[in-house]
């Protein structure tokens, strides 16, 4: 669970300073499944910073599983926007996904079986020898990815993990990223500039005006489980893009 | 199909020195020069000297003087430079002493290195070190300071605690920069260790040179010359091939494997500034940890390695 209240960022003094974002209030329930649209430079990843813990508050207050964020909390795993250069060259796949799981206080057992599980979970059980700069963009991404999920979060945060694939490898990531989050029970807030990735995947999409604050709120009652073809085509998909488009647009 | 080529460059490669040997031996034979003596006479000479009589007595004595010196330094350089590199604070209060020790010529102090410590080894060894210390410490400090922020971010993220972040992130992160200083440091160590053997010192082969050509003993100076050669060239070569070891994936990285996998000798230097324009052999024959995954998906391994550093210096950092 994650609640953000009245969250406040300024980059430099408060009067001089650049606010990325002004005034954030909103809460994402247990298994919930979140999205933000905004626009490039509306204070997206400056946001998710501050809910991993990474960059502090100027105020507000961010609760997650109930506990304040004063550092990076435990539960919570952050796949950056940039997810090629937060995976280590030196280290092969396998060693990537499974570095962070022995500082949680995984058994070396536990922390090979959640790796090999989340590598599989992704489709890369086959690349696990191989380093991050022997794969493609997109497999690099999925190892980022599951580096997430072995890490067994409760919360897990996304900057606009699919920005730079094609649309194919997009939309099969997207379906990954459902069947992942219907089996790991994890709570997710996803960050996106794609109205339709964001009608596709959440139960909720917020509308983020700069300096990050809540414009619009859609639920999306979509049926579950989504499907690439026949839920893009559903009437009421495309009054929420309709929606969510001049929401983005005003 | 990959063997005969080697083989040639191989053969390449010794041509030019096997020319260089003929052309002196058939010149010195009738030369009759007392400075520069009949390539036979000095092959003799080497012989009796070096195999392996004075072995012991002056290429051993050098060879572990260096070897000392040189470790502290790295040691030495490797651990400051760290902390230099992580505390902006300590970089300034530190930077004004680098630069003069830095700027000062190692030799210029080995009459200070001679009261302190004797004409014995530990003299030669504080010389040593204090030459090779400052491109390893200078190098280390940059590489640090070069860090991906988002590399460390990520092991914030993640809880990992300090002492692993430095052990698995900021060494292997720094460690091209690391193995350059040390690349640089080790010619100068070669150097040192011969000057500081011409003063005041009772073995090593720099003593050997000086006492030979004092002695007008001019074939055993040219051996002596010749074992520091050969000693700089064997160094050079395992040099290189342990950083070729060490950093493999920093050329993979750069996709620049393929020619260093298919030359990791002694020419793997230059081949490695040169980017190679053939990625096709890529991972084909690679050391041990890249072969693991050539029986991976085909396509894929042969030709991605070049995508994710395009993928990246082509990413608007947002
Ligand atoms: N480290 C920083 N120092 C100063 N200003 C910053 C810093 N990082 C971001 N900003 C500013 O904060 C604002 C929000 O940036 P942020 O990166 O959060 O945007 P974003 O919504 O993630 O954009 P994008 O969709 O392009 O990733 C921008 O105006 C940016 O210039
Ligand atoms: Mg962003």
């Amino acid at each position: 669970m994650l609640e953000v209240s009245h969250l406040r960022k300024v980059y430099g003094s408060e009067e001089t300073g650049n606010v990325a974002v002004g005034d954030l209030s909103f809460v994402v329930g247990e298994k919930e499944f979140v999205c933000i649209l905004g626009s490039s430079g509306c204070g997206k990843t400056t946001m998710l910073r501050c809910l991993s813990g990474l960059a502090p508050a100027t105020s507000g207050q961010i609760l997650v599983e109930g506990n304040p964020v004063d550092g990076p909390p435990e539960d919570l795993a952050y796949v950056f926007q940039d997810y090629s250069r937060s995976l280590l060259p030196w280290m092969t796949v396998e060693r990537n996904v499974s570095f962070p799981l022995r500082y949680k206080g995984m058994s070396k057992q536990e922390a090979k079986s959640a790796t090999a599980d989340a590598l599989d979970a992704v489709g890369l059980g086959d690349r696990t020898k191989a380093f991050p700069w022997q794969l493609s963009g997109g497999m690099q991404q999925r190892v980022a990815i599951a580096r997430a999920l072995a890490y067994r979060p409760r919360v897990l945060l996304m900057d606009e993990p699919f920005a730079s694939v094609d649309a194919q490898t997009r939309s099969d990531l997207e379906d990954l990223l459902l069947g992942i989050w219907e089996r790991y029970a994890v709570t997710i807030l996803f960050v996106t500039h794609d109205i339709d990735e964001a009608v596709y995947l959440a139960d909720r999409v917020l509308v983020l005006k700069a300096p990050a604050t809540v414009t619009t709120v859609a639920e999306v009652d979509l049926p579950r489980p989504r499907d690439q073809i026949t839920t893009k085509a559903l009437p009421e998909f495309a009054r929420l893009r309709s929606e969510l488009l001049s929401a983005l647009r005003h | 199909m990959r063997t005969a080529p080697r083989v040639g460059n191989f053969l390449l490669q010794f041509l030019l020195p096997a020319a260089l040997l003929l052309g002196y031996g058939v010149w010195s034979a009738q030369a009759d020069s007392f400075y520069f003596p009949p390539l036979t006479e000095i092959g003799s000479t080497f012989a009796e000297t070096w195999l392996f009589e004075r072995v012991p007595v002056d290429l051993l004595p050098s060879v572990s003087r260096l070897a000392a010196g040189y470790g502290l330094a790295v040691v030495v350089g490797v651990t400051a430079g760290i902390a230099l590199g992580l505390s902006r604070r300590a970089r300034l209060t530190a930077e004004p002493v680098v630069e003069f020790l830095r700027a000062l010529p190692a030799p210029a102090l080995i009459p200070f290195a001679l009261l302190l410590f004797g004409t014995g080894t530990n003299s030669k060894v504080f010389i040593i070190a204090l030459g090779t210390v400052w491109p390893i410490l200078l190098n280390t400090i940059d590489g640090v300071r070069g860090l991906e922020s988002q590399q460390l971010d990520m092991a914030r993220s993640y809880r990992i605690p300090s002492r692993s972040v430095l052990l698995h992130i900021i060494l292997p992160a720094a460690s091209p920069r690391i193995f350059a200083g040390m690349r640089t440091s080790l010619s100068i160590g070669i150097i040192l260790m011969v000057i500081s053997e011409m003063v005041a010192s009772a073995n090593g082969l720099g003593y050997f040179i000086l006492q030979s050509q004092r002695g007008f003993e001019i074939p055993e100076m040219w051996t002596g010359i010749v074992v520091i050669g050969l000693l700089g060239f064997v160094l050079n070569w395992l040099f290189l091939r342990v950083e070729a070891r060490v950093l493999f994936w920093h050329r993979g990285a750069k996709g620049l494997l393929g020619e260093s996998a298919a030359a990791p000798t002694a020419d793997a230097a230059p081949t490695a500034d040169a980017a190679p324009t053939s990625a096709a052999a890529l991972t084909a024959d690679a050391p041990t940890p890249v072969a693991a995954t050539a029986d991976g998906r085909g396509p894929d391994t042969a030709t991605t390695p070049n995508v994710p550093s395009t993928a990246r210096s082509s990413r608007p950092v947002s």
